[in-house]
C-alpha cells in the first residue's frame, strides 16, 4: 500500500536523527524528542527515542524484554527523568515540571499493570474510589464517578466484592476502571494481558479498544503477538533502547 | 480541605491500630518521658518559687543579746544604716518575733505550744536588707565584731546559694535525662511510623501513580505521630491529676515554708507543656521518618 494513505501501511522513518512527521493539525498527547535515559549504574536504557502520539491514537509498544518499554513508561509518568531530550505530555515538558506539579500531571495519565496493583482489603468500588479520594476529590463527586466507570468496564454487579473474590480478568477491569476514573488523556497499559488466558485477554483488549473509541488515547506495551498482529493498529517497536520501527497497521513481528 | 483532613485523620487512626503493639509501645515511652518532664518541671517551679520567697526576705539576720546596752545597739543600727551596701535595717523585738511565729503556726494549722513557755526564747533581731544580695561580706564582718550586742549572724545568702546550687544541679541532671529520654522517644516514633509506612508501601505506590499530592501521602503519617503524642499527653495528664493531691502534700511536707501549690496558672502551663512536648515530638518523629522514606 502507498505510504501516507490513511488506511494502509505507513512507515515513519526511524533512522537516528530523523524525526517522525509532526502532526501539527492534531493535538499531541505525547511527544518525545531525542530522548535518552541512562541509569546511574551506566546502563543506557533508551537512546535517541522520537515518538509522537496524537490524541485518540491506539499504539502498541512491542519489543523483547529489556528493550526499554518499562523505562519508557516510567518516563511518561515522570517516575524517572530523561537524561537527554524532551518528554512532553499534553504539551507539558516533564523534565522542567516542578515537583509540586507532578501529581497534577499524573492525573492526566491512567496506568494499568500486569499485576493489577489493587488493594486487597478494599472492595472493587473502594479501590476505584481510592484514586479519587487521595487526589482530594470532594466526597459527593466520588460516588457518581465510580459508578460510571464500573458500569463502563462491566463490573457494576461486583462493586462490593474484594479483589480476591474476582477472576483475573475482573481484577484487570477493576484496574482499568481505576485508571479511567480521573478522565485521563492517556491510558498506559503495561502488559495488561500478561497474566490472563487468551480469551480473557481479548476481553481486556476489547475494553481498551472501546475506551479508545470513546476518545481516550491508549498506549499498550505487550508481548501478545496474536493481538497485535490481528488488530493492525500502530505498532512502535523498541530494541536495545531504540525505536526500530513505527508503523501504522503493523504486525507484532517485522514484516519486511 | 475538609476532605483532606478527614481523610488524613481517618488513615492515621487506621494506621495507629493496624500496628497497635508498636503504637502502644511508642505511646508508653512517650508517657514515661512526659511524666519525667512534668516531674522535673514541678520540682523546678517549686524550687524557683522557694528561692524567690527566700530572696524577698531579709538577707542578713543578726540575733541580738537580750542584755545589749541600748546605746550600743543604737550605734550599731546607725553604723549599719551608714554602710553603702545596706538598703534597710529593721529592728524586730522578741515579742513581735513570737507573735509572727504564732501566726505562722496558725496559718499552717499546727498546734500552738508556745503558751507553755515561761519565757520568750526568741531573740531580738536586726533584719538587714542589702542593695546587692551577694554583697554581704562587710556587713557580716562588722556584726561579728560587735559581740556585746550581736550574738549570732546568719547571712541568708548562704542558704540561697545552697538552694541555687541544688537547683542548678537538678536542672542540669534533669535536662540531660530529658534529652536522653526524648531521643529514645524520637527513635521509637521514627521506627513506629516507618513500620506504618512500610505497611502502606503498596498504597503509597498506588497513590503516587494515580497522582496523589505529597501532602495526601505524608500527612496521615504526621497525624499518626501526633496521635501517639496526644494519647501519651492525655494519659500523662490523667496520671498527674490522680497523684496531684498526694504529691502536693508530700511537697508541702518537704519544702515546708515554700508556697507550692497547683494553682490554675501552674495547671495551665503544665498542660500546655505536656501536650506541646508530646504532640511536638510525635510530629517531629513522623516527619523525619516520612521525609527520609518518601523523598526520591
Amino acid at each position: 500500500m502507498a505510504p501516507g494513505s490513511s488506511t494502509g501501511l505507513l512507515r515513519h522513518p526511524t533512522l537516528a536523527g530523523d524525526r517522525p512527521p509532526e502532526t501539527t493539525s492534531e493535538r499531541l498527547v505525547l511527544a518525545l524528542r531525542d530522548v535518552a535515559k541512562t541509569y546511574p549504574n551506566g546502563r543506557a536504557a533508551l537512546r535517541d527515542v522520537n515518538l509522537t502520539v496524537p490524541e485518540g491514537d491506539f499504539v502498541f509498544l512491542v519489543g523483547p524484554s529489556g528493550a526499554g518499554k518499562t523505562t519508557l513508561i516510567k518516563l511518561l509518568i515522570r517516575d524517572e527523568l530523561a537524561t537527554a531530550g524532551q518528554v512532553l505530555l499534553d504539551g507539558q515538558d516533564l523534565g522542567r515540571l516542578p515537583r509540586r506539579q507532578v501529581p497534577r500531571v499524573r492525573r492526566k495519565v491512567g496506568i494499568v499493570f500486569q499485576d493489577y496493583k489493587l488493594l486487597p482489603r478494599k472492595s472493587v468500588w473502594e479501590n476505584v474510589a481510592f484514586a479519587l479520594e487521595v487526589t482530594g476529590t470532594p466526597g459527593r463527586r466520588i460516588g457518581p464517578a465510580v459508578d460510571r466507570v464500573l458500569r463502563l468496564v462491566g463490573l457494576a454487579a461486583q462493586a462490593r466484592q474484594l479483589p480476591t473474590q474476582l477472576s483475573g480478568g475482573e481484577q484487570q477491569r477493576t484496574a482499568i476502571a481505576r485508571a479511567l476514573v480521573h478522565d485521563p488523556r492517556l491510558i498506559i497499559a503495561d502488559e495488561p494481558t500478561g497474566n490472563l488466558d487468551p480469551l480473557i485477554s481479548w476481553e481486556i483488549i476489547q475494553l481498551l479498544l472501546r475506551i479508545n473509541e470513546m476518545g481516550t488515547t491508549v498506549l499498550m506495551a505487550t508481548h501478545n503477538a496474536e493481538v497485535v498482529t490481528a488488530l493492525r493498529k500502530r505498532v512502535v517497536g523498541l530494541e536495545d533502547g531504540r525505536v526500530v520501527r513505527d508503523e501504522v497497521g503493523g504486525a507484532y513481528h517485522r514484516e519486511d | 480541605m475538609l476532605t483532606f483532613v478527614v481523610f488524613s485523620v481517618r488513615r492515621a487512626w487506621q494506621g495507629f491500630w493496624r500496628n497497635s503493639l508498636m503504637s502502644l509501645a511508642a505511646t508508653a515511652t512517650m508517657i514515661l518521658m512526659l511524666l519525667l518532664l512534668a516531674g522535673f518541671w514541678i520540682i523546678q517551679t517549686g524550687l524557683n518559687a522557694g528561692l524567690q520567697f527566700i530572696e524577698q526576705k531579709v538577707e542578713v539576720v543578726a540575733d541580738l543579746n537580750d542584755n545589749a546596752p541600748a546605746d550600743q545597739l543604737l550605734q550599731v543600727e546607725t553604723t549599719l544604716r551608714g554602710m553603702p551596701q545596706v538598703a534597710s535595717v529593721t529592728f524586730v523585738s522578741k515579742d513581735q518575733a513570737l507573735q509572727d511565729f504564732r501566726a505562722r503556726l496558725k496559718a499552717r494549722g499546727q498546734e500552738d505550744l508556745t503558751g507553755y513557755l515561761d519565757t520568750n526564747p526568741l531573740p531580738n533581731t536586726l533584719e538587714i536588707k542589702l542593695k546587692n544580695p551577694q554583697d554581704y561580706g562587710n556587713v557580716v564582718d562588722y556584726l561579728d565584731g560587735q559581740p556585746t550586742v550581736v550574738s549570732q549572724v546568719t547571712p541568708i545568702q548562704n542558704l540561697v546559694n545552697q538552694v541555687v546550687t541544688v537547683t542548678n544541679f537538678l536542672r542540669t541532671v534533669g535536662v540531660v535525662v530529658l534529652i536522653l529520654v526524648g531521643l529514645t522517644v524520637l527513635f521509637i516514633i521514627v521506627n513506629t511510623i516507618r513500620l506504618a509506612v512500610f505497611a502502606r508501601a503498596e498504597e503509597i505506590e498506588i497513590m503516587r501513580l494515580v497522582g496523589a499530592s505529597d501532602a495526601f501521602i505524608r500527612w496521615p503519617f504526621i497525624f499518626e505521630g501526633a496521635m501517639v503524642g496526644l494519647f501519651g499527653a492525655l494519659i500523662t495528664l490523667v496520671v498527674l491529676a490522680v497523684v496531684a493531691t498526694p504529691l502536693q502534700e508530700f511537697m508541702y511536707g518537704f519544702f515546708r515554708v515554700l508556697p507550692l501549690q497547683f494553682g490554675t496558672l501552674v495547671v495551665r502551663d503544665l498542660t500546655l507543656l505536656v501536650v506541646g512536648a508530646g504532640v511536638g515530638l510525635g510530629v517531629l518523629g513522623s516527619y523525619v521518618s516520612v521525609r527520609s522514606y518518601l523523598i526520591r
